[in-house]
Formats: structure tokens, sequence, C-alpha cells
């Protein structure tokens, strides 16, 4: 079920500081964030983030339509490389 | 035979039925176009007059999206998606369901009809 309008985006206050420390400060660094369940909010376009994966930050340059997705949706969690052929079979 | 919104011929079946034949409309929708033009539900399509047919192609064409117009903005859909390289995306790209279903079982919409895995060992009695 979408969440209700009357509550606003969810966001985690301290992004929102963050991102105006990093706008005001002019360069383009990587944001490390930890909030993979923030909503992405218009003022963030143009910056880049790194969202936590549970073991790397992967950097995110947030675009327009981004807005309204959340971080974690950008940062995936899980590698799949395929699956192992049967050795054994392979010889026979 | 009647042509409406492209390509559809729908033939001597009811009206609100062989409006489902084209793509965009489902029960819902053709229902709300009958009802709208006031055609009764038991006239069959080779009964329409012309007007009729008339109308309904206007109604359609004006109101809803569909065929290659709803099959375009589908696409634009999951382009963007997959432009912005989000999980829904990813997802897209690789074929397998979307929307958080179970991949270890199922899932054979998405994937297609099931390939043997090469070198996989036959259990043997």
């Amino acid at each position: 079920m979408a969440r209700s309008v009357w509550k606003g985006p969810f966001v985690d206050g301290y992004l929102l500081n963050k991102a105006e420390v990093s706008r005001a400060s002019g360069r383009n660094e990587i944001i490390k964030i930890w909030s993979r369940r923030s909503t992405i909010l218009p003022q963030f376009v143009g910056l880049t983030f790194g969202v936590y994966n549970g073991k790397k930050f992967i950097p995110v340059q947030v675009t327009e339509n981004m807005v309204g997705h959340k971080f974690g949706e950008f940062s995936p969690t899980r590698t799949f490389n395929g699956h192992s052929a049967d050795k054994k079979a392979k010889r026979g | 035979m009647a042509r409406i919104a492209g390509v559809n011929i729908p033939t001597n079946k009811r009206v609100a039925i062989s409006l489902r034949y084209i793509y965009g409309i489902g029960p819902k929708n053709a229902k709300d176009i009958i009802d709208h033009l006031g055609i009764p539900e038991e006239r069959r399509v080779n009964q329409l007059t012309d007007e009729e047919v008339l109308r309904i192609r206007e109604l359609i064409d004006r109101e809803y999206r569909v065929e290659g117009d709803l099959r375009r903005e589908e696409a634009m859909n999951k382009k963007r998606l997959m432009d912005m390289a989000c999980y829904r995306g990813l997802r897209h790209r690789k074929g397998l369901p979307v929307r958080g279903q179970r991949t270890h079982t199922n899932a054979r919409t998405r994937k297609g009809k099931a390939v043997a895995i090469a070198g996989k060992k036959k259990v043997t009695k």
C-alpha cells in the first residue's frame, strides 16, 4: 500500500543537513550515507551520494527522474555471478 | 466488419466483448464505452449502425490510450527504470520478477520456459 500523502515523504533528517553542507562547500564529493530507506528529494538532485550496501558505498549520481525513489533502490545488496557448472559432468 | 482504433476487427460478438480485442480495453473500459454511448448490451458488432461505429471510434480516440500509444508508453516506463539503474530496472533487464516474488521456484512467466542446466547429474536409482 502506498504511503499517506499527508505524512509527506520519509527522509532521515540528517540527510538534509549533509546535503546542505555539501551544497555550500561547492565541491562535489561523495556524501556517504547509510540511510537506504530515505526518499530522494528534489533538493538532492545533482549531488553524488555513496549509498551503503552492507559492504561498500555505491556512488549514486542523483538525477531528476530518481526523485521519489529510495536511495536503497540504487545500491544493490546482492551479487549473483551465475551458477557454476558441475565439474564431474563436464569431464564425462 | 468494423475497424476501430487501427487494425482491430472484432466480428459478430457482442460489442462489449469485441471491444476487448483492442489492446488497452478490458472489461471495465468496454462496459464504460457502451454505457456512455447508450448501446444496449446485447447488440452485436454487425448490428451497429455506421454512426454508432463512428461514435465508438471517436470516443476511444479521445478518451483512451490504446494499441501502439499504450505499448509505447509502457516501453518508455520500462526504459526509464532501466536507465536509472534502480532495482526495478535491473530486474527488467534480467527478465526476472520485478515486484519481489520468489524465484527459487515458479516465476516462469518472466523467466520463460525452463531450460535444462548444462552438465547437471541425473539422479539414478
